[in-house]
């Protein structure tokens, strides 16, 4: 049978009934007139797997993409004060590290014996409050990787101890008033240098009054007013002055408890009763900052009272020796933060605080040296975050040559160079004649350099026993270590102990 | 006078024992040089060699031992010393073949000055320089020729015999005394010398030097690894700032709690972990650290579709992914401080409760899984 269809172009052919002769699909599909075959018999287009639908062609970029919008939570910021509070937090103890044997701690005793140059002295536990009280750690010194505190008893250091020994206990030195000033390079050991003055003032019960940041007192971060109508040039500061009396309180809790007024204080506003005691006193001012510079002043006059008032015979004992120690001295010397009401900048030593402070290096009034009842002065200057004054150096320039007997009429005596504008405040802030009392002595200048060899060796030493240092501390390793730190700079011999150079054994 | 030099008897023994079948060697070329000597039986003599040669030549050179040996330069055999040939003589006339010379004179040798004093024609015709000697024998010359003594001036020492005999005694005593001390400090070097190594100022350094001796790789390879990952923006200092960081909280932080689960590779006790710091980082990033990494490749099954081959790390890399690792993982916490945040992810995975150690395991599934895939790689070729 032939079929019905055409073999060229696949349509049917006419069959014997009438029928128009074109195929009415071509005109209902509309598609090209060319076009000869039937779209309607085509099969249907296939599906594409959903895999390769979506993704991109043949060549294609495939780097761009939208980015997707971070849903961050937003975290909250920490607290007031939390991350200054671990900015300045302070570790003193690390449990893993290993506990020293033989290591003593400071006492009476051995802080005078110079068999122990060169060894660690460990800070009694319960002193570490009194030691806390005072802010005499910082934060990067180094105390966290060990297991307890404990400072390298070096020649300066017993020197100091055989001088707040004699001061205390022996009766030629009693009291005496040295007044020192500590400089030295970075790192070399001032300030630990005064945590140890206070460590040894502790354990002979002085009464210990710091000033741990010089720089606290001048950016303008504390309140401050004028003194008083009489005197408006001069600023007080509150908050700071009842910042110290907490300081002084809570490290010298045990002596002052011991201790009542000798006389009346017409200053203050409510008379004080007889028996109050100076920790009393002194807790007046904390609780009310805004009395608490009179309440300084007038347990400063109770510390150093050498004798008491008519009518106070009865409760009056003896005042112990003081200690006073400030540290980054720089910071005193040149203006402050803070503006006058002309909006002019104050100077240092515009502060009543500061001023009280620069005025023990002078010699004391009314035929009494600064410190009646004997003492120690240190005042240290500071390497690191330090403001450079011309007039600072000029001044401790001259501290050292008076302390080499080097006559101020002399030419030898160093003058700050021409045109150079010093600040004669400065200047006249170290100028101290010397007393005419014998008990006080002139201001010094002590410079700190690096521990000798032996004294590096024995810090070296502590570090391998305590478990820190996996090395043999040899003579000639140490040596090396010693001129690695610039000559036995301890800061930086602590840096090179804590620091890791052996490789692991698995 | 000059010493008596004895160069002779060192060279006599070999001279005179020598076998006679040496002579035979000599060849008929040497008798034209006629001159020349031959070492036939020790005789050196001109005419009596030549007439030697000459009965061998008539004898017709019966052993056929001489062959010529070819032509000898003039310099090459020259004529012995006088002295030597006189040894020679003394040896046959003295029937003696032990080197032992029969008279002193041979033995020693005779010095030319004695030569010259008994000989005048000799003295005619010596060179120019012995003339000049002995025509002005003052005794003087220009130089020094002997060594001076060591010894300290003693002043008048010549004026009285006592004094210079004191002087001889005191100076034999210290040449002694001297001479013992520079033995003494001889001695001294000799022994330091030995104890150093030679041509060392200062002691050697002991060998194999260790890895960390040489100043430019001071730290731990993985410490150096570390610290270079943990850098941002390229501040290295400040990377190993955090890096010091974080080994000062590896030392400070409680030793961990280890997840038996998620066991750290075999080491110390835990208390012992936080006193070597370096230990503790390399057995906390050495035990995350997957062993191999998964590769995605096209075309090895066939039909374009990729596959994942586990592929094995070396150790730097194992190290550097599981840093990597370690390092997102931090990024969830909430500390402010990177270094912090790393060092306390690092105890976590100490501790097992890292997310590092979920990557790892993923990895190591995947890898399990994709071994069959291996197959492809090694069908393909």
């Amino acid at each position: 049978m032939v079929s019905s269809f055409c073999w060229s172009c696949l349509t049917r052919l006419p069959t014997a009934s009438p029928r128009p002769m074109l195929p009415p699909t071509l005109t209902a599909q509309r598609v090209a007139a060319f076009h000869t075959s039937s779209p309607l018999l085509a099969l249907p287009p296939k599906k594409k797997a959903p895999g390769q639908q979506s993704g991109p062609k043949h060549r294609a970029s495939t780097t761009f993409k939208m980015k997707k919008r971070k849903v961050t939570d937003r975290v909250r910021p920490p607290a007031i004060g939390e991350r200054k509070a671990l900015r300045k937090r302070i570790v003193l103890s690390n449990p893993n590290a290993l506990e020293v044997a033989d290591m003593q701690d400071i006492s009476a005793d051995n802080m005078v014996d110079s068999r122990l140059r060169g060894s660690i002295l460990g800070l009694p536990v319960p002193m570490l409050d009194q030691l806390r009280a005072v802010q005499a750690f910082k934060p990067k010194q180094g105390w966290s990787i060990f297991r307890r505190p404990g400072t390298v008893t070096r020649r300066e250091s017993l020197e100091l101890g055989r001088l707040i020994d004699g001061i205390s206990d022996k009766p030629e030195d009693k009291g005496k008033v040295v007044k020192r000033i500590v400089t030295g390079a970075r790192g070399s050991g001032k300030t630990v240098h005064l945590l140890q003055a206070m460590s040894m003032a502790f354990t002979k019960e002085w009464v210990v009054v710091t000033v741990p940041e010089c720089q606290d007192l001048v950016l303008a971060n504390t309140s401050y007013a004028p003194l008083s109508d009489e005197n408006p040039n001069v600023y007080v500061q509150n908050q700071a002055t009842a910042a110290l009396l907490s300081r002084t309180v809570t490290a010298n809790q045990k002596v002052l408890s011991k201790l009542k007024v000798s006389r009346e204080h017409p200053a203050l506003k409510s008379p004080l009763k007889r028996d109050t005691t100076l920790e009393a006193l002194a807790n007046l001012g904390i609780q009310d900052p805004a009395t608490a510079w009179p309440i300084f002043q007038a347990l400063w006059t109770e510390l150093t009272a050498t004798s008491p008032a008519p009518g106070f015979e009865k409760d009056f004992a003896s005042r112990p020796p003081m200690l006073v120690t400030v540290d980054g001295l720089a910071h005193w010397m040149k203006e402050t933060k803070y503006r006058t009401a002309k909006y002019e900048l104050i100077h240092a030593h515009d502060l009543v605080f500061v001023q009280h402070f620069l005025s023990l290096l002078k010699p004391g009034e009314n035929q009494q040296s600064a410190l009646p009842n004997g003492g120690v002065l240190l005042y240290a200057t500071s390497a690191s975050n330090n403001p450079g004054v011309y007039s600072l150096d000029v001044a401790l320039k001259r501290v050292a040559a008076r302390q080499n007997r080097v006559d101020p009429s002399s030419p030898d005596y160093p003058m700050p160079t021409a045109f150079s504008n010093p600040d004669e405040r400065v200047l006249a802030a170290f100028d101290s004649p010397k007393s005419s009392i014998p008990t006080e002595g002139t201001l010094e200048l002590q410079t700190i350099a690096g521990v000798s060899r032996e004294e590096a060796r024995g810090f070296m030493e502590y570090f391998a026993r305590s478990g820190l240092l996996r090395q043999q501390v040899s003579e000639e390793w140490v040596n090396e270590k010693w001129t690695l730190a610039g000559g036995g700079v301890i800061g930086e011999l602590e840096k090179l102990g804590r620091r890791l150079t052996v490789p692991a054994q698995v | 006078m000059p010493p008596r030099l004895n160069l002779f008897t060192a060279r006599a023994v070999p001279a005179f024992c020598q076998p006679s079948t040496a002579a035979a060697r000599r060849s008929i070329a040497t008798i034209l040089n006629a001159n020349r000597p031959s070492t036939s039986n020790g005789v050196k003599s001109g005419l009596s060699a030549s007439a030697q040669m000459t009965k061998r030549w008539n004898s017709s050179g019966s052993d056929g031992k001489d062959k010529p040996e070819g032509f000898k330069g003039p310099t090459e055999d020259p004529l012995p010393h006088v002295s030597e040939e006189a040894a020679e003589v003394s040896k046959i006339m003295d029937k003696r073949c032990d080197g032992v010379a029969s008279s002193p004179e041979l033995e020693q040798g005779t010095p030319i000055s004695e030569i010259l004093q008994r000989d005048k024609n000799a003295q005619k015709h010596a060179p120019k320089v012995m003339q000049d000697q002995m025509k002005n024998q003052s005794g003087k010359r220009s130089f020094s020729t002997s060594a001076r003594r060591m010894q300290p001036e003693v002043e008048g020492s010549a004026n009285s015999d006592d004094a210079s005999a004191n002087f001889d005694d005191a100076s034999a005593n210290f040449d002694d005394a001297s001479a013992a001390l520079v033995a003494d400090m001889v001695a001294q070097v000799n022994q330091q010398a030995a104890e150093l190594h030679p041509g060392l100022k200062f002691e050697a350094p002991s060998k194999p030097l260790g890895k960390t001796d040489n100043f430019r790789s001071r730290y731990d390879g993985l410490l150096e690894q570390l610290t270079k990952q943990l850098m941002r923006h390229g501040k290295l200092s400040k990377a190993y700032k955090d890096m010091s960081f974080i080994l000062d909280h590896l030392r400070t932080s409680p030793p961990p709690n280890r997840n038996p689960r998620r066991p750290l590779l075999p080491g110390p006790p835990n208390a012992q972990l936080p006193l070597n710091p370096i230990l503790y980082l390399t057995l906390i990033i050495d035990s995350v650290a997957p062993l191999v990494k998964l590769r995605q490749q096209k075309g090895i099954a066939g039909g374009g579709a990729s596959v994942q081959i586990p592929v094995p790390l070396a150790l730097r890399q194992r190290r550097r992914t599981a840093i990597r690792w370690i390092i997102d993982a931090s990024d969830k916490r909430r500390d402010s401080n990177f270094a912090m945040r790393v060092a306390q992810e690092l105890v976590s995975v100490a501790e097992g409760r890292s997310g590092a150690w979920d990557r790892r395991e993923m990895v190591h599934k995947l890898g399990v899984a994709g071994r069959s895939n291996l197959g492809y790689l090694t069908n393909r070729r």
